[in-house]
């Protein structure tokens, strides 16, 4: 009985198995304390895990991956075309609904032909529509498809009777007649673009075909049925489409000088070559107000133009001769050349040089001789996504002219305005678009008007509808690589940013392509430029550098020495406590049980 | 540091201007305390050429040159204060060479004694490269001991690259100017030099006879180059396409004269403002947040109360929240503490 109290009172196991004799049994319930301190400091270690892992996550912004993926794989599979809407106008004595039925159905099937290879990314693809309108200044008939269709040309309007003029009034003529027109975009099916055929006898010239500045071409003469489904079908395919360029080469990536945010910068410079020799001025300012303020406001869709000038004197030796060849088509640019000196260009953005040589004495006059021998009439050339140049033999060149030092020669306006030319044309070629059509006859065309904003309306949309597609091609890609990017890289942060940078650009993309379905070519233009300056802006972030960011074995490899040896021991003291105490208790119920059973 | 100035030297005599090449030397010789000739650099014991003389423009120098900044050359990540002629402003036409020179070893090449670049880094950075279209060819030229095992990673087509020594092999200076008393060029920049001071910038030599221009037992190791990437034939490639400047050119064969003297006056239409829309981007986070808060509630009191500390945890940052735990912590040791006493 003494045992067993004494027992009770200091419940040690080894007492009380050395007072029993037996170390199965215990008279005393086990203490808990033991246990429940092991237990404490398990838990509160549990409950600090939660905390850790928080505390180290890495912020990701959420992207919309599957957005990404459904754009450029609905942009890969077709390519966005955007609609156009062609219409021959016959002016003619006699209207006949089945002729117009006819025409129509010959010229659409001659514009299947010519677009029959792939469609051009950006042309009018298989989008478009052919319709047919004969106005006989009494009656006026239309095919059958664009029958009520308020955009076309509306009957009666144009009096032809006083065509006496040149090619400038009749073109302005039909420009106004036309004008409600090609404004109107109507049921969506993209801008109207007309050839009016005139049927009258031209005395001894032929046909006589003249591409205006607008968006129409027309044709002055007697032709027969074939000959005009073929030539209206030439001038819709090959000029109002394709821009006198054969199918595709307007898109390539080489023609489409525009930098990652959507901004160009013309960079002016005027080299004198011995300033000891001569030195030349201009006055840009007054020349860039007319030629130049057009140019970039006509562009201002598709790139954000900015244009900067300066003078440049110093010695240069890379013309050996008084003729230089552009023999092999390579041109080798002297590292003297110090142009780009912008401190306006951001570093996005792209910069076209255009210079002006002004030769020294002893190489004056510089003429360029091109390949087959001919001297060249522009004395200049470009180089695609560089720029261009132009060389400029000063007037004080020919050796018996008195030479006389002035500090400053300034460049005479007419000579500048010849030089500005010969730069547009440059421009033009740097767009991907020819110079000039002056020797279009292959094409069959007697003459193009030129606009004074340097590009026509047609040339534009055309330059718009490239641009749009490019640009928009280009964003699902950059936005793809991102993303494939941002999922091989799980321990990278992603900063807000750069979220919502993908998101205006993914809603700038769907404008853009719902804007380009419904042939609105300028909207469309500027949202798929701010697509992509958006989509590269997320690509480009300065913070997406792969070697800043660890891998999760890093983060294990940072945190296991603190953790893993202490947890350990915690855990086992734990569980060697729960042993423990369930072996104490059932030492304790067994011999409760026990005496129980004695008793 | 004469390596790489003495290879730059020789690309710009070949035609490359300043604005296209980006140097970058930890220049720690030139104005070096040990210099016994103070800002001059020699890459031959003659002395005969300064490199470091004039015309020569360093775009990163000393502590500038870390590996995040060339793979941020690379890749055109660039903080947007950076100047333009501190980027790689290359586009889809352009051929690039890429000439490192220093101490290496397997997959890897040194840092100005702290930091390494990985093959897999720069394989990476040229993949980075090759989907944004940031070159048509790549020419990349290491000259460094087991400097081949630093392009071995590399995946993108339309690289080339040579190293100068091969896997356990180590490349080996060419002579020791006793005067200044260190090595003043390696073999294999040696070598190179040496073929390319017979060519100017008109001269078509082939890839090809420069790769075969190397022998082994005159550099002490193998140079091996690396060309299943690139699809050109080596013997039509000249070496100016890398070395040299050559610019496709296209004659302008008329002006375009659609302009009168005195412009017609027109208002120009408004178009939206592209950058101030780019810069608003901030401003939008505040609007989303009170939208999302706005959803309707659920009626469920514990849902309601999980959704209040969802948003209590949301709104804190990781610091107060850590505070919090710790508390908790303590204050749990605390209580098991003195229960145990």
């Amino acid at each position: 009985m003494a045992e067993d109290s004494g027992a009770a009172l200091n419940p040690c196991p080894p007492s009380a198995a050395a007072a029993d004799g037996d170390s199965t049994r215990r008279t005393a319930r086990p203490g808990t304390k033991r246990l429940l301190l092991t237990l404490s400091v398990l838990l509160s270690f549990l409950s600090g895990l939660p905390f850790l892992l928080k505390s180290t996550e890495i912020y990701r912004s959420p992207l919309p991956f599957r957005s990404i993926d459904s754009l450029s794989s609905r942009l890969q599979s077709d390519h966005p075309t955007l609609p156009c809407r062609f219409q021959a106008v016959l002016l003619r004595p006699d209207a006949d609904r089945f002729l117009a039925d006819r025409l129509g159905s010959l010229i659409s099937e001659d514009l299947v032909k010519r677009t029959s290879n792939d469609p051009v990314s950006g042309g009018c693809g298989k989008n478009f529509s052919v319709s047919v309108t004969i106005d006989s200044g009494a009656g006026c008939v239309r095919s059958s498809v664009g029958a009520g269709d308020a955009c076309l040309w509306r009957c009666g309007v144009a009096d032809f009777s006083g065509l006496g003029g040149g090619d400038e009034d009749v073109d302005e003529l039909l420009d106004s007649a036309l004008r409600e027109g090609s404004e109107c975009l109507g049921s969506g099916g993209g801008r109207v673009y007309t050839v009016v055929v005139i049927e009258r006898d031209v005395a001894g010239e032929g046909v006589q075909v003249v591409v205006g500045k607008h968006r129409h071409a027309w044709l002055v003469g007697k032709v027969s049925e074939p000959e005009a489904v073929s030539m209206i079908g030439k001038i819709f395919v090959e000029i109002f489409m394709n821009g006198g360029k054969k199918a595709g080469e307007i898109g390539k990536a080489e023609f489409m000088p525009v930098g990652a945010d959507g901004s160009v910068v013309l960079s002016f410079s005027l080299l004198n070559a011995d300033p000891s020799d001569w030195v030349y001025n201009w006055e840009f300012q007054k020349i860039e107000k007319i030629m130049l303020a057009p140019v970039v406001e006509a562009l201002a869709p598709i790139a954000n133009i900015t244009v900067e000038s300066q003078l440049i004197g110093r010695f240069y030796t890379i013309l050996q001769s008084h003729l230089f060849l552009i023999g092999t088509r390579n041109w080798v640019n002297s590292n003297e050349w110090h142009l780009d000196t912008s401190i306006t260009a951001a570093g996005q953005s792209k910069v076209l040089q255009f210079v002006v040589y002004v030769p020294s004495a002893r190489e004056c006059p510089l003429v360029l001789q091109l390949p087959d021998g001919e001297t060249s009439k522009t004395n200049g050339f470009i180089s695609p996504m560089w720029g261009g140049i132009v060389v400029w033999n000063p007037p004080m060149c020919s050796k018996d002219s008195q030479r006389t030092y002035l500090a400053k020669n300034i460049i005479s306006t007419q000579e500048l305005q010849k030089i500005f030319q010969v730069f547009i044309g440059q421009l033009r070629l740097l767009f991907g678009l020819r110079s000039n059509y002056l020797d279009a006859t292959e094409m069959g065309i007697s003459r193009f008007l030129n606009s004074e904003r340097g590009f026509t309306e047609w040339e534009l949309d055309l330059l718009y509808r490239h641009h749009t597609c490019f640009n928009l091609l280009s964003c699902a890609t950059t936005l793809e690589s991102l993303s494939k990017l941002v999922q091989s890289l799980p321990r990278m942060i992603i900063m807000d940013e750069i979220g919502k940078q993908v998101k205006f650009s993914l809603e700038a993309a769907s404008l853009a392509l719902r804007n380009a379905s419904l042939g609105i070519y300028d909207a469309s233009a500027v949202s798929a430029r701010k697509a992509r300056a958006l989509a590269e802006d997320a690509f480009f972030h300065p913070s997406i550098m792969s070697i800043s960011y660890s891998s999760i074995e890093h983060y294990f490899a940072i945190y296991m020495p603190f953790f893993a040896p202490v947890s350990l021991h915690v855990l086992l003291a734990a569980i060697k406590e729960l042993k423990r105490y369930k072996r104490e208790r059932a030492k304790y119920l067994t011999s409760a049980d026990q005496a129980r059973a004695a008793s | 540091m004469a390596n790489t100035l003495s290879l730059y030297r020789t690309v710009k005599r070949l035609g490359i201007p300043d604005e296209r090449i980006i140097l970058m030397l930890a220049d720690d010789m030139a104005c070096n305390a040990r210099n016994n000739y103070p800002a001059q650099v020699f890459n031959n014991e003659n002395h005969q050429l300064n490199l470091y003389g004039d015309n020569v423009e360093v775009d990163y120098r000393g502590y500038e040159v870390t590996v995040e900044n060339f793979l941020r050359v690379l890749t055109g990540r660039h903080e947007s204060a950076v100047p333009r002629s501190k980027r790689l402003l290359s586009d889809e036409g352009s051929h690039i060479l890429l000439y490192m020179t220093g101490h290496g070893g397997d997959e890897f090449l040194k840092f100005q004694d702290s930091e390494e670049l990985q093959s897999h880094d720069l394989a990476d950075a040229v993949k980075q490269m090759k989907e944004k279209h940031r070159f048509k060819e790549l020419l990349i030229m290491v000259d460094t001991c087991q400097a081949a095992t630093l392009f071995s990673q590399l995946q993108s087509p339309g690289v080339l690259a040579i190293g100068s020594s091969m896997k356990g092999e180590n490349s080996y200076s060419h002579h020791l100017d006793s005067d200044v008393g260190v090595s003043v060029v390696d073999r294999f920049t040696f070598y190179t030099l040496a073929f390319f001071e017979k060519l100017n910038m008109y001269s078509n030599a082939s890839l090809n006879s420069l790769f075969n221009s190397y022998n082994p037992s005159l550099l002490m190791s193998t140079a091996y180059y690396r060309m299943d990437l690139y699809q050109r034939p080596l013997s039509e490639v000249p070496v100016t396409n890398f070395f040299g400047s050559v610019m496709k050119t296209i004659h302008t064969d008329s002006a375009y004269t659609g302009f009168s003297a005195e412009p017609k006056i027109k208002v120009p239409y408004v178009l939206e403002d592209n950058e101030a829309d780019r810069m608003m981007l901030e401003r939008e986070a505040e609007e989303d947040k009170i939208y999302s808060q706005d959803k309707k509630v659920g009626s469920c009191s514990f849902h309601a109360w999980l959704r209040h500390f969802q948003e209590r945890l949301e709104d804190e940052n990781a610091d107060t929240l850590v505070k919090y735990g710790f508390g908790t912590m303590i204050l749990l040791l605390a209580a098991s503490t003195w229960l145990s006493l």
